[in-house]
C-alpha cells in the first residue's frame, strides 16, 4: 500500500520542501496533491483521496482552522488524519487544534526529521505492518 | 525594547539556520542596501509589524538551500516565495517568546522588490546581519 499525502500551504516553496521530506523520509507515496488554501483543499479533495493532510494554519482565502472543521463536518473526510505544520505556536492555538481533532502540531521552523517522526506515529503506527519495512531506514536528508 | 530585540535576534538565526542553512552574524554598523523587503504585520495581545531587508544574494542562497535548486533554477518568484515565509516564521517564532499563552493573528506577507527606507520610529528596533551569502536586516515596531 502506498501513502497519499496532501499538502496545503500558500507557499509554493512550503508545500516543495514538505513534499521532498515526505519522499525521503521512507514512506512509498504514491500521490501528492497539494492546495494553496483550505477553499482549494477541499475541492482538490473531492476528486482525490487521500490518507494524511498536512496544512498550515494562516492561509488565505480559506485558513488551516476552517479547513479543519469542514473536514470534521464532512463523513467522508472526518477520519483523514491531519497535522499541522505552521509558524504560529500559541498554546491556546495548538489546544484548539487537538480539540478540533488534529492529530500532530509541528512549528516552524521545523527540521526534517520531525516532519517523518509525527509521520510514522500519525500513520505509521495506524498500518504498522505495512509501513514496517520502511521504519529504522534512515535516509540522510541532503539539503 | 531590548528583550523584544533579543527575542527577535533569536528567532532571526533559528529560522536563518534551521530553514536555509545560513549562519548570521551580527553588525554593529548600520546597512541601508538591500535589494528586498518581505513584511508581515501582526495583531492580539501586542499589536505591530516585522520587516526583514535581504540582499540578492542572500534571497538566491535561501532558495538553494531551501529548495536544493541549482543556481540557474532560482527565479524572481521563488526568492519572493522564500522571503515571504521567512518573515512569517521569524514573526511567528518571535510571538511565540512574547507570550507563548495568548492569540496572534499575523497578516499575509507582502513582498517589496524596492525596500522601504529603514527608519525607526517611536517602538521599534533593527538589526543587521552579515553571512557569506550577504548581509540580512530587520526590523520591528510594535503600535501603542
Amino acid at each position: 500500500m502506498s501513502l497519499n499525502v496532501m499538502i496545503v500551504d500558500d507557499s509554493n516553496s512550503m508545500r516543495a520542501v514538505i513534499k521532498k521530506i515526505v519522499s525521503i523520509s521512507g514512506f512509498k507515496m504514491d500521490q501528492c496533491v497539494e492546495a494553496e488554501n483550505g477553499k482549494e483543499a477541499l475541492a482538490v479533495l473531492a476528486g482525490n483521496w487521500v490518507d494524511v493532510i498536512l496544512s498550515d494554519i494562516n492561509m488565505p482565502v480559506m485558513n488551516g482552522f476552517d479547513l479543519l472543521v469542514s473536514l470534521k463536518k464532512d463523513n467522508l473526510f472526518k477520519d483523514i488524519p491531519v497535522i499541522m505544520i505552521t509558524a504560529e505556536s500559541s498554546e491556546e492555538r495548538m489546544r484548539d487544534a487537538f480539540n478540533l481533532g488534529v492529530k500532530g502540531f509541528i512549528k516552524k521552523p521545523f527540521q526534517p526529521e520531525e516532519i517523518k517522526k509525527i509521520l510514522y506515529e500519525v500513520v505509521g503506527m495506524s498500518d504498522k505492518g505495512e509501513y514496517e519495512e520502511d521504519r529504522g531506514d534512515d535516509k540522510d536528508f541532503d539539503f | 525594547m531590548k528583550k523584544i530585540e533579543e527575542m527577535i535576534r533569536i528567532s532571526i538565526f533559528e529560522v536563518f539556520e534551521k530553514m536555509f542553512f545560513i549562519f548570521l552574524e551580527p553588525l554593529d554598523d548600520e546597512n541601508n542596501e538591500y535589494d528586498m523587503e518581505a513584511a508581515i504585520r501582526f495583531e492580539g495581545a501586542a499589536n505591530g509589524n516585522v520587516s526583514i531587508f535581504l540582499s540578492t544574494g542572500v534571497a538566491e542562497t535561501m532558495v538553494q538551500n531551501m529548495l536544493s535548486l541549482q543556481e540557474h533554477e532560482i527565479t524572481t518568484q521563488s526568492m519572493e516565495d522564500c522571503s515571504k515565509e521567512a518573515v512569517n516564521m521569524i514573526c511567528g517564532n518571535f510571538l511565540g517568546k512574547l507570550n507563548s499563552k495568548k492569540v496572534f493573528h499575523l497578516s499575509t506577507p507582502i513582498f517589496r522588490k524596492q525596500p522601504r527606507d529603514i527608519e525607526l520610529g517611536k517602538n521599534a528596533c533593527r538589526m543587521d546581519f552579515d553571512s557569506d551569502a550577504g548581509r540580512v536586516g530587520m526590523m520591528a515596531t510594535l503600535s501603542d
